[in-house]
Parts: C-alpha cells; structure tokens; sequence
C-alpha cells in the first residue's frame, strides 16, 4: 500500500493542484476502474471506445480540477465528466439507441452495481490490513478456511468468526460513509 | 438459514449468512465444472483405448485432462469442510430451536467431503502418497469432525 493511497479524496487533490505527479497518478489508480466500469457496464460501449472515454475524462479532469468546488466530491464529478463523454461517443458512433434510452439505462441495475461496488471498495479500505487480507481471501480468491488458516497460520476453527466479525466492521463503514 | 433467523440474538449471524452464501455460490459453479471436466476426461479415455498405438501427445493430453478432473473434486471436498465448519458454528452459537437445522446441513456436508474424496481417490486412480488425496482426505476428516460436534461421532 502506497504513502498516498491513505489520503482522502479532498487531500488527494489538493496535492494533486500542487503538481505532486504521484498524487496524480494515485488519483487515476483509485478511479481508473470506476471510470471504465461505467463506460463499460453503464453504457455498453465497446472496450475501444471505453478506452477513448478513459482517456479524454482524465485529461479532462486534469485540465480542470481548479474548478472543482468541493474536493472531496471528486468521485461524483468524475462520475458526470464520464457520463457526459460517454454521451457524446454514443451520439457520435451512430449508434442507433437513442441518448434517452441510455439515460433510462444509466439508472439501471448495473449501473447501481457499480456505484455499490466502488462504495465497498472504499469502506474496504476503511478496514485493518487483516480485515482486508482475510476478507479478500475468502470473497475475491474463493480461498478455503484451510487455506487461509495454512497462509495466515492461524486457527482453521477461528476463520468463519474472523471473516464475520470483518464483514460486520465493513458494514459499520459503509453505514458511516453513507 | 439459520444463522440469518438467529439475527437478533448473535452479533455474527449476518457475516456468516454471508459467508454461506458465497459457498453455495462457489459450489454451484464448482459442480458444473466438475461435470464439464469429468466429461471431458472420459472422452479422451475413450478416444485413448480405442487407438491402439502408443501417442507421446495424445498421452499428454489425457494427463492433462485427468489433472484437471482431479482438481475438482478436491475443491468440493475442501467446500464441504468448510460448510460443516459454517454449520457447526451456527448451531453452537446460534438460536437453540434450529440447531437440528445446522446438525443436518453438517451432516450433508460431512457427506459431502466424503464423497469427493472418495472421487479424488477411485476415480481418478491416485496412489496413497499423492498430496492430492492427503488434501481431500484432511477436508473430509475436518468435516468429519465439526459435523461430530453437534451431532456426536459418527463411528
């Protein structure tokens, strides 16, 4: 885990307008798969223009961050600069759906998917370095109990209550982020 | 089942109900492709006995398949320790009215273990020593043993 990779949003960007180059590419590492996600899952659109999208909403957002009002609203106003791009690659594809029928889409079930999953993703981050080990572990590598218990040399008859007593601090972050 | 009706008299009731659910998740995925493997091993040992000249190639690929049929198995087994570990825990610390419910889903997990083991074991023909059978045989011993603590011993 990164020095910066602790900062909040709000002093991710102050640092990057202070022209700190890691602090910019940690801020594009903390979003580059939010961004995509919703190219992607939100809009349909194809791997090649998601990766035009991914690359004019970073640009963008570099060339403009000095107008960001609020920063620690940086997820949300990434969220709009991608939507809009996004809009203006399906209207310029030719692509024959219609920009409202991608707005109803943007509020559907994937798209809610996305904003849920980076919302776990950042109470994650909120969690002990053994919650997020133990809890990655059982839910993102389908690791068995033994394995764990073999990898972490802890007690295979303690890990079902470890990874619960986890899962109940991650749900006290996302309740407190919310 | 019953750690999500044990909510509100065990503070880990929903993290294991959680758990339980991406097991069986796991499991359905697991099954499919064990089926899928199986089939698919069977069918390269069919087409192996009925050439009747050695083939350094086909050989290989028949290992290959056999490997990854062994794989199988030996990841239900370890699935089925673990849901006896879940079950066990369930009904030790969760409402007493459904500790029948948990001793049962122990016992057809500890079933469970049994079972792929013995696949790991006949089906694919693996001798005593391999690390493989060793692994299944520990996860059926562990199911084996949580299911015994609601249950009692099976033997």
């Amino acid at each position: 885990m990164s020095r910066l990779s602790t900062l909040s949003d709000a002093e991710l960007v102050q640092r990057c307008r202070a022209g700190e180059s890691d602090a910019w590419n940690e801020l594009v590492e903390r979003y580059s798969r939010y961004v995509y996600a919703i190219a992607v899952r939100g809009f349909r659109l194809s791997e090649e223009d998601a990766e035009d999208v991914f690359q004019d909403v970073f640009t963008r957002a570099f060339g403009r961050l000095e107008t960001l009002r609020d920063d620690s609203a940086l997820r949300p106003w990434l969220a709009q600069l991608t939507r809009r791009r996004c809009l203006d690659a399906i209207s310029g594809s030719g692509r024959e759906q219609a920009v409202d029928d991608v707005l109803a889409d943007e509020a559907s079930a994937d798209m809610e998917e996305v904003e849920e999953a980076f919302a776990v993703r950042e109470a994650v981050a909120g969690l002990s370095e053994a919650c997020q080990d133990i809890l990655d572990r059982f839910f993102a590598q389908d690791q068995s109990y033994r394995t764990i218990s073999d990898e972490l040399d802890i007690p295979s008859g303690t890990i079902a209550s470890r990874i619960a007593r986890c899962l109940g601090k991650l749900r006290n972050e996302l309740e407190a982020n919310n | 089942m019953v750690a999500r009706c044990s909510r509100d008299s065990w503070d880990e009731a929903a993290g294991v109900a959680a758990q339980a659910q991406a097991i069986r998740d796991r499991a359905v995925v697991l099954a499919h492709t064990d089926g899928k493997v199986w089939e698919d091993a069977l069918a390269a040992l069919g087409n192996a006995q009925a050439e009747d000249a050695s083939n350094a190639r086909r050989d290989f690929a028949l290992e290959q398949k056999l490997e990854r049929a062994a794989a199988a198995p030996l990841e239900i087994a370890e699935l089925g320790a673990d849901v006896a570990a879940l079950a066990a825990l369930a009904g030790e610390r969760g409402e007493g009215t459904y500790r029948a419910d948990a001793s049962a889903a122990a016992a057809l997990a500890a079933g469970a273990a049994r079972a792929a083991a013995h696949l790991v074991q006949v089906n694919l023909g693996v001798r005593s020593g391999d690390e493989r059978l060793a692994r299944a045989r520990a996860s059926q011993q562990a199911a084996d043993d949580a299911a015994a603590r609601l249950l009692g011993p099976t033997r």
